[in-house]
């Protein structure tokens, strides 16, 4: 390995992590300094419960209509974001475990999984050039993070295999730069959807709404 | 080169109170969403129209772009990136009048189908309030609020007027149980019931009153209505304006304590029991000792202690239940009334999607009020008027008074073969009295008690004329027939009527002239008016006028028992067992 991408697969990586997580423990500390409105009267139902309920609801397509109706969607959104970890899995094992690479078994997975990823990273990106109501409630951050997830699940899936030098430039830079982007993006929705989970489940479970009733 | 508009006042006041409501629970409702449109077909506004712009996240994000440009860090140094906009024109600010009071009834069915936990209905709310401190809110929710304000109630009931109601339907109660120990209890203390009603039962729905005490009696409950503070309503939570909500919830605190209540009961209100159990004391602070119960839950307590017996055969229609968004999405309250119809209907049938998943009647969030944007929640009430449709039920019940008004107009609208009634009001009429039998509503036979009464019936519907000349004259009134508004002017000043009946849409002189005639004429001012209306929304004309507002109303298709029992209350009169 050429000392380039040594250099562009360890240190780049540290620094461009570091940046990333001071900007979230900054953007927490921001979020944290907004007073949050308080349940204060006493509780019908159990919080604890409806907070677990609120974080299980990602697990449980059928508790939203949204999803059970659409499951092709929920089914795209597992898919995608399944991608997404394997190939930031796989940015940590090729600097520090290459040997894992190797086993073709391991390889074939992991390049199945993100293919799939950016499969459905295509759709998305399509569905939202075309359908109106996507279009219109799309901003230009909309576009470019999904179009550059696609390209980077692409460069993912060309580089696992660690043979082609270009192409583990290509997706270790890319990955840097994700990392530098992402907390100013949309993508860093992850670091707020425990929040919003949270309060929304806290408050719901206080009052009894959650967990939902179906009926018998 | 364009010039950015230079902000008015006003703009700037805005932007300042849009910062100064900002809480955790907002930004991060503001801050999640990425933009999936999973929210776009759970929206009955959307469903309806097929319109892009009624999308949840489109509407959101009119606000959204807003905390954009002054919140987000990306979108206050490159706002275009991430559609982060300002508020540069007044036109923006009606914009957002359109958005978050005509097109939002807040009803949170988004909310509960978001993957991210973005909470519309805060979103929507946060903004209500910056327009409403604004002096932008619609009319309807500014009156209603003023209301709340200067007489403590919603429907601007006077003292005067409250006190006479119960006094008449305590007599009322006691004539149709036949027992004078029944009674509506008033300002008594100690009980273990502070009964907190909807001005609307005092104003044009007396039956579910009628039907709260009945229950109250059959089960032997101390309970009490308190002479102040009686109100649970409370359009702080529909305007965004969390001092009126406080100053609600404290009215009616303050008197459960003055009357040293053991508990609060609110009537079958679905905001009224939200805002006044959960959200009040959240925008107040002032937290009430005693517990506070909904009416349903109640019900159930004495259905399953034995305290109410039920006889299921005295409601044979088959019924349907609307969950109201206040009870199912912010109240916890899905089971209570289905036990209750269970046990007092024969035949009812689950409409679906139903409990937190059910569609809003289409006048939640005070849409009710606001008159400006009736067509089109009439337009998107066909959701509603679907589903209602597909259970083939006679009877649709609710537990929420806003409710009942809006499934009424939309099943007048969409003409669909169904009445409204509310989970007491089936609950009373399946009552099984230990001593003395309850009479099966519709209570009235055709006995003689208008006798003596002239009674005008104004309506350019020959048939709509000769329906109610029929109820009333069955029961002994004298007839006098109108059929446009310069006839009716024409014998009330001949005939000086007992009361008349006003249709409100006529050829010709309309209803609301005919009204403001008679206020405005010294010898025509005091006949008692009862407007007959198949387009409610036209009420409004009179209600915000500056007129006394009329003696009561009735929407048609025309409720025989609603008539009656509206015409009895307008000529103060006993009612005489059958």
């Amino acid at each position: 390995m050429d000392d380039f991408l040594k250099f562009l697969e360890d240190e780049i990586q540290i620094i461009a992590l570091s940046i990333m997580g001071i900007v979230y423990i900054l953007k927490v500390i921001w979020l944290l300094k907004f007073k949050p409105i308080i349940e204060k009267t006493p509780a019908k139902g159990n919080e604890s419960v409806g907070i677990g309920y609120s974080f299980m609801t990602i697990a449980m397509p059928w508790s939203m209509e949204s999803s059970s109706k659409k499951f092709h969607k929920y089914l795209e959104f597992v898919i995608f974001h399944l991608g997404v970890a394997a190939a930031i899995t796989a940015s940590l094992i090729i600097p520090y475990w290459p040997q894992v690479m190797e086993n073709g078994m391991i390889l074939a997975i992991f390049q199945t999984i993100i293919a799939a990823a950016f499969l459905v990273g295509m759709i998305r990106l399509i569905r939202r050039i075309s359908s109106q109501v996507m279009r219109i409630i799309s901003s230009r951050d909309d576009y470019f993070s999904i179009i550059l997830l696609n390209v980077w699940l692409l460069s993912a899936f060309f580089a696992i295999p660690n043979k082609n030098y270009w192409m583990l430039v290509a997706f270790f830079a890319l990955t840097a730069f994700f990392l530098i982007y992402v907390p100013f993006s949309k993508i860093s929705h992850y670091l707020l959807w425990p929040f919003s989970r949270y309060y929304l489940g806290k408050t719901l479970g206080h009052r009894g709404v959650y967990p939902k009733k179906t009926g018998s | 080169m364009s010039q950015e508009p230079i902000k008015s006042d006003k703009i700037e006041k805005a932007l300042a109170l849009f910062k100064k409501r900002m809480n955790r629970q907002a930004v991060l409702s503001f801050g999640v969403c990425v933009h999936c449109g999973m929210c776009t077909e759970t929206c009955h506004y959307y469903e309806a129209t097929k319109d892009p712009k009624m999308a949840p996240a489109y509407k959101a994000d009119k606000v959204r772009k807003i905390y954009k440009k002054h919140f987000d860090w990306t979108g206050k140094i490159i706002p275009s990136w991430v559609g982060a906009r300002d508020i540069k024109t007044e036109d923006d600010l009606k914009e957002l009048v359109d958005v978050v009071f005509g097109s939002c009834t807040m009803c949170r069915r988004c909310t509960f189908n978001c993957p991210m936990g973005v909470d519309k209905a805060l979103i929507m709310r946060t903004m209500r309030g910056v327009l409403t401190e604004l002096d932008l809110a619609p009319q309807g929710v500014k009156d209603v609020s003023r209301d709340q304000w200067t007489i403590g109630n919603q429907m601007g009931v006077s003292d005067e007027d409250y006190l006479e109601t119960i006094e008449w339907l305590n007599d009322e109660l006691k004539t149709e149980l036949d027992d004078p120990s029944a009674s509506l209890p008033l300002d008594v203390e100690n009980c273990n019931m502070v009964y907190a009603i909807n001005p609307r039962e005092i104003k044009y729905a007396p039956m579910s009153l009628l039907a709260a005490g009945k229950i109250f009696h059959a089960a032997g409950e101390s309970w009490t209505l308190p002479s102040k503070g009686w109100d649970n309503t409370n359009f702080g939570l529909f305007s965004g304006d969390n001092a009126l909500g406080g100053h609600m919830g404290k009215l009616v605190f303050e008197n459960v304590q003055r009357l040293k209540g053991k508990s609060l009961v609110c009537s079958e209100c679905g905001h009224g029991y939200r805002a006044t159990k959960w959200e009040s004391p959240n925008w107040s602070g002032i937290i009430l000792e005693q517990p506070i119960y909904n009416f349903l839950e109640i019900m159930v307590d004495y259905v399953k202690s034995g305290r109410i017996k039920l006889d299921k055969t005295k409601n044979t229609e088959p019924v349907t239940y609307h969950d109201p968004c206040n009870l199912a999405r912010s109240g916890g309250i899905t089971e209570e009334p289905r036990f209750l119809l269970r046990q007092s209907i024969m035949d009812f049938r689950e409409m679906y999607p139903n409990r937190a998943d059910n569609w809003c009647c289409s006048g939640g969030g005070g849409a009710m009020s606001m008159s400006e944007f009736s067509k089109r929640r009439l337009e998107v009430a066909k959701v509603k008027a679907d589903q209602l449709k597909a259970t083939g039920a006679k009877i649709v019940a609710t537990a929420c008074h806003n409710c009942v008004d809006a499934l009424m107009d939309l099943i007048r609208h969409y003409k669909l073969d169904m009445k409204v009634a509310l989970v007491g009001e089936l609950v009373a009429n399946a009552l099984v009295m230990e001593r003395k039998a309850i009479p099966v509503m519709p209570a009235y036979a055709a006995d003689s008690f208008l006798s003596g009464f002239r009674i005008l019936v104004t309506d350019d519907e020959p048939d709509m004329v000769a329906f109610i000349s029929a109820v009333l004259g069955d029961h002994g009134a004298e007839i006098l027939r109108a059929s446009n508004g310069d006839e009716a002017l024409s014998i009330l000043r001949k005939e000086k009527p007992s009361m008349m009946t006003l249709d409100l849409s006529m050829p010709g002189k309309t209803g609301v002239e005919v009204y403001e005639e008679m206020k405005n004429d010294k010898f025509l001012k005091d006949i008692p008016v009862f407007i007959i209306t198949g387009q409610p929304e036209l009420r409004k004309l009179i209600y915000d006028g500056s007129y006394p507002p009329p003696n009561g109303y009735v929407d048609k298709p025309i409720d025989e028992e609603k008539l009656l029992l509206n015409v009895r209350k307008i000529l103060n009169l006993q009612h005489e067992k059958t």
